[in-house]
């Protein structure tokens, strides 16, 4: 009797173990035959809600035109969004996303901050990742063959675009002031500048200030005593808009500003209270602004509206049309690894995928065209020449 | 020197504003002995007021001026009928504890509303700066710049007429005096009450409308306004209209003098410094209503 027991433990054990384990291998986690889930962080609150808000509503909407449209390979997709704004919360979020609720793949639409915290685990475990908006080399570097990185570009590509836009307003520029913020992204952004300027021989005169500052006087104050032809801002809209404003009181009346990605934004334009600055330059990463006459851009801004009505000031922002369009070319990619999803499966047809567009599942292309190999993983190194015209935020070339 | 002009003017334009907020603070608790920590969200609602008036029904700047006040004031009479009055007998702990949890769900709740980093107000008036020929150098000074210092300060001393010189005024400071026998004399504790407390909303709208262009509106406003505006009441004496003024001009010109000549990290650390010391010198504040008893 004692030894039938045994017998029967052994054989449930066996059982357990060779046909539980069947059906786990055949099917990736978060896929059904009817739907795919995919996980998503950001910040919904705090002081980068201006990307995780924008980039939730972008893939939000992008998904339900992707479903509408009958999905991928016949299962819809399902996005379950984390709220994460501190580098904890963004690790204990990608936790939650993939050990609980089974995710197929990770979007990582925070900023730099949150791409960085979830940078190692995001590693460990494997999972197919899609940073939209981190542009810090921590989540660059070393290179992972399942994190893939969309529409913001590598800082040395943007640190070059805010160089080049300097030279291009004020060819002879001699004294350039970096006005930097203290977190994650404008960190990685300098990292990437001072060399580019030690290049050109420009020894920049660099002034710090912390996340959400109102008050730039200390810093203007330096800048202006040290008379400085241009400042390049690494900051949010709000930073660059309040540094701006706040300028000629401060006695620096005439420089040539160069405002980081993050800082074109069209709710810059109330801050400053100038429709047409000539002296405000930046770097766009889409082929146009969402509030510009565009004609793909007109179209996502009519879908936008139709889906989340009358928006507020400044939306939707260029983080809504990056989320947007992400959940094209990630859509694009699962289309491609076929109907046996697995993550390798999926990393390996992503890494293959070249000029992928929305418009590829009848979206709009509200992005430039990614392209991917086994050894870059950087979809986009696009960058457009911006600034504002009749108070909006205008590509004007390259 | 042009520079140091710039830095005063500067300070004094943030400084005005603070003195503002700290005059309401002050009104409430002169004539209701609350003190408001809930006034930092009164001027976040102001400033958000703005922006829907001014941006999202682009309405003339002046009416905010005029409608802001007004809806903030009422506001705050509501608070007081609806969650002050049933506290009024209750322990000083419950009644400030009460305030920072009302100022607390105000911001939450505009957070709530509006899930955007910031909203931004226009200058309410713009232009060419003005160049002074100081020396050598030229200060700048914006037209913003006088506006809001001036139109703040102005505001500000009007409320110090009306609380010294009119019939409001008078009962206000007979109830601060002695609640009794201001009963006795006629006057309505709940009449006087709902006043100081419209009275005090009013002027937090005030520095709302004037605070917006220059802070945006987002929840943190409502935070760093009270913090400024309790360190220029204290410095001022807490009861005293006049004092409060002071207190917020001072302040305003000794963080930015610390902003621009020490480092930006100091400029917080410095104001509480200031008002260390004034607690240690004068504990009464620079300007007490109260005068000291020897004995």
């Amino acid at each position: 009797m004692h030894q039938f027991g045994r017998l029967c433990g052994a054989a449930l054990l066996a059982g357990a173990l060779g046909f539980g384990a069947a059906p786990a291998e055949a099917q990736a986690p978060g896929v059904t035959k009817d739907e795919i889930t995919i996980g998503a962080l950001g910040a919904l609150t705090g002081a980068t809600s201006f990307m995780g808000g924008p980039g939730r509503d972008g893939l939000q909407l992008g998904i339900e035109q992707i479903n509408a449209a009958g999905g991928i390979n016949g299962r819809k997709i399902k996005l379950v969004y984390e709220h994460a704004f501190t580098p904890a919360e963004s690790v204990a979020a990608a936790k939650k996303l993939v050990e609980s609720d089974k995710v197929f793949a990770l979007i990582l639409s925070s900023g730099s901050t949150g791409a960085a915290a979830a940078a190692n685990y995001v590693r460990e475990t494997g999972v197919p990742t899609y940073n939209l908006f981190g542009a810090t080399p921590i989540i660059r570097t070393p290179f992972a063959k399942n994190v893939f990185h969309g529409a913001m570009p590598d800082a040395p590509t943007s640190a070059q675009a805010l160089v080049d836009r300097v030279y291009q307003a004020k060819p002879d520029a001699k004294k350039i002031g970096l006005l930097v913020g203290t977190y994650s992204f404008p960190q990685s952004n300098k990292a990437a500048i001072l060399p580019i300027l030690e290049a050109r021989g420009v020894k920049p005169v660099i002034e710090e200030f912390d996340q959400d500052s109102r008050d730039f006087t200390s810093q203007l104050i330096s800048m202006a005593r040290q008379r400085v032809d241009a400042v390049i801002v690494l900051g949010s809209f709000s930073e660059a808009g309040f540094a701006y404003k706040q300028a000629p009181e401060k006695g620096l009346a005439n420089a040539v500003w160069v405002l980081d990605g993050s800082a074109v934004n069209d709710a810059i334009v109330p801050i400053i209270g100038e429709r047409d600055p000539k002296n405000v330059w930046g770097y766009s990463n889409m082929p146009a602004f969402p509030a510009q006459d565009h004609p793909e851009a007109v179209k996502f801004r009519q879908a936008w509206i139709a889906k989340y009505g009358t928006p507020p000031q400044g939306r939707p922002n260029s983080y809504d049309m990056v989320g947007y369009g992400g959940a094209f070319i990630l859509a694009k990619a699962i289309e491609a690894a076929g109907e046996n999803l697995t993550w390798d499966g999926l990393i390996g047809a992503w890494s293959t995928m070249k000029g992928a567009k929305p418009s590829d599942l009848g979206g709009a292309d509200v992005i430039f065209p990614e392209t991917f190999s086994e050894t870059d993983h950087q979809g986009n190194r696009a960058l457009g020449r911006a600034t504002i015209k009749g108070g909006l935020w205008q590509t004007v070339g390259q | 020197m042009a520079e140091f002009v710039m830095v005063i003017l500067g300070g004094l334009k943030f400084g005005a504003v603070y003195a503002l907020a700290a005059i309401g603070i002050v009104v409430i608790h002169k004539a209701t002995r609350t003190v408001n920590f809930a006034h930092g969200g009164l001027v976040m609602l102001g400033a958000f007021a703005t922006y829907v008036l001014v941006v999202d029904w682009k309405w003339p700047y002046w009416t905010a001026y005029l409608v802001v006040p007004l809806l903030i004031g009422a506001l705050a009479a509501g608070l007081e009928l609806s969650i002050l009055r049933p506290l009024r007998r209750a322990d000083l702990f419950t009644v400030v504890l009460g305030t920072i949890f009302l100022g607390t769900a105000l911001s939450e709740a505009f957070r709530l509303a509006y899930n955007t980093e910031l909203l931004a107000v226009p200058a309410a008036i713009s232009g060419a700066p003005i160049f002074i020929d100081i020396g050598e150098d030229a200060a700048i000074v914006t037209l913003e710049q006088i506006w809001v210092t001036g139109g703040a300060l102005a505001v500000g001393l009007a409320g110090l007429f009306l609380f010294r010189y009119s019939t409001l005024g008078r009962s206000m400071r007979a109830m601060a005096s002695n609640i009794r026998g201001a009963q006795l004399c006629g006057y309505s504790v709940e009449r006087v009450y709902a006043t100081a407390w419209f009275t005090g909303g009013a002027l937090a709208g005030l520095a709302g409308v004037f605070a917006a262009p220059s802070r945006g509106v987002s929840p943190e406003l409502a935070v760093s306004i009270i913090a400024s505006a309790f360190v220029a009441a204290v410095i001022g004496g807490f009861d005293s209209l006049a004092g409060a003024l002071i207190g917020g001009l001072l302040l305003g010109v000794v963080e930015t003098l610390s902003a621009a000549y020490v480092s930006s990290a100091a400029k917080s650390a410095i104001s509480f410094v200031l008002l260390f010391l004034v607690l240690l010198w004068r504990p009464e504040g620079l300007f007490p209503e109260a005068k000291r008893r020897h004995v």
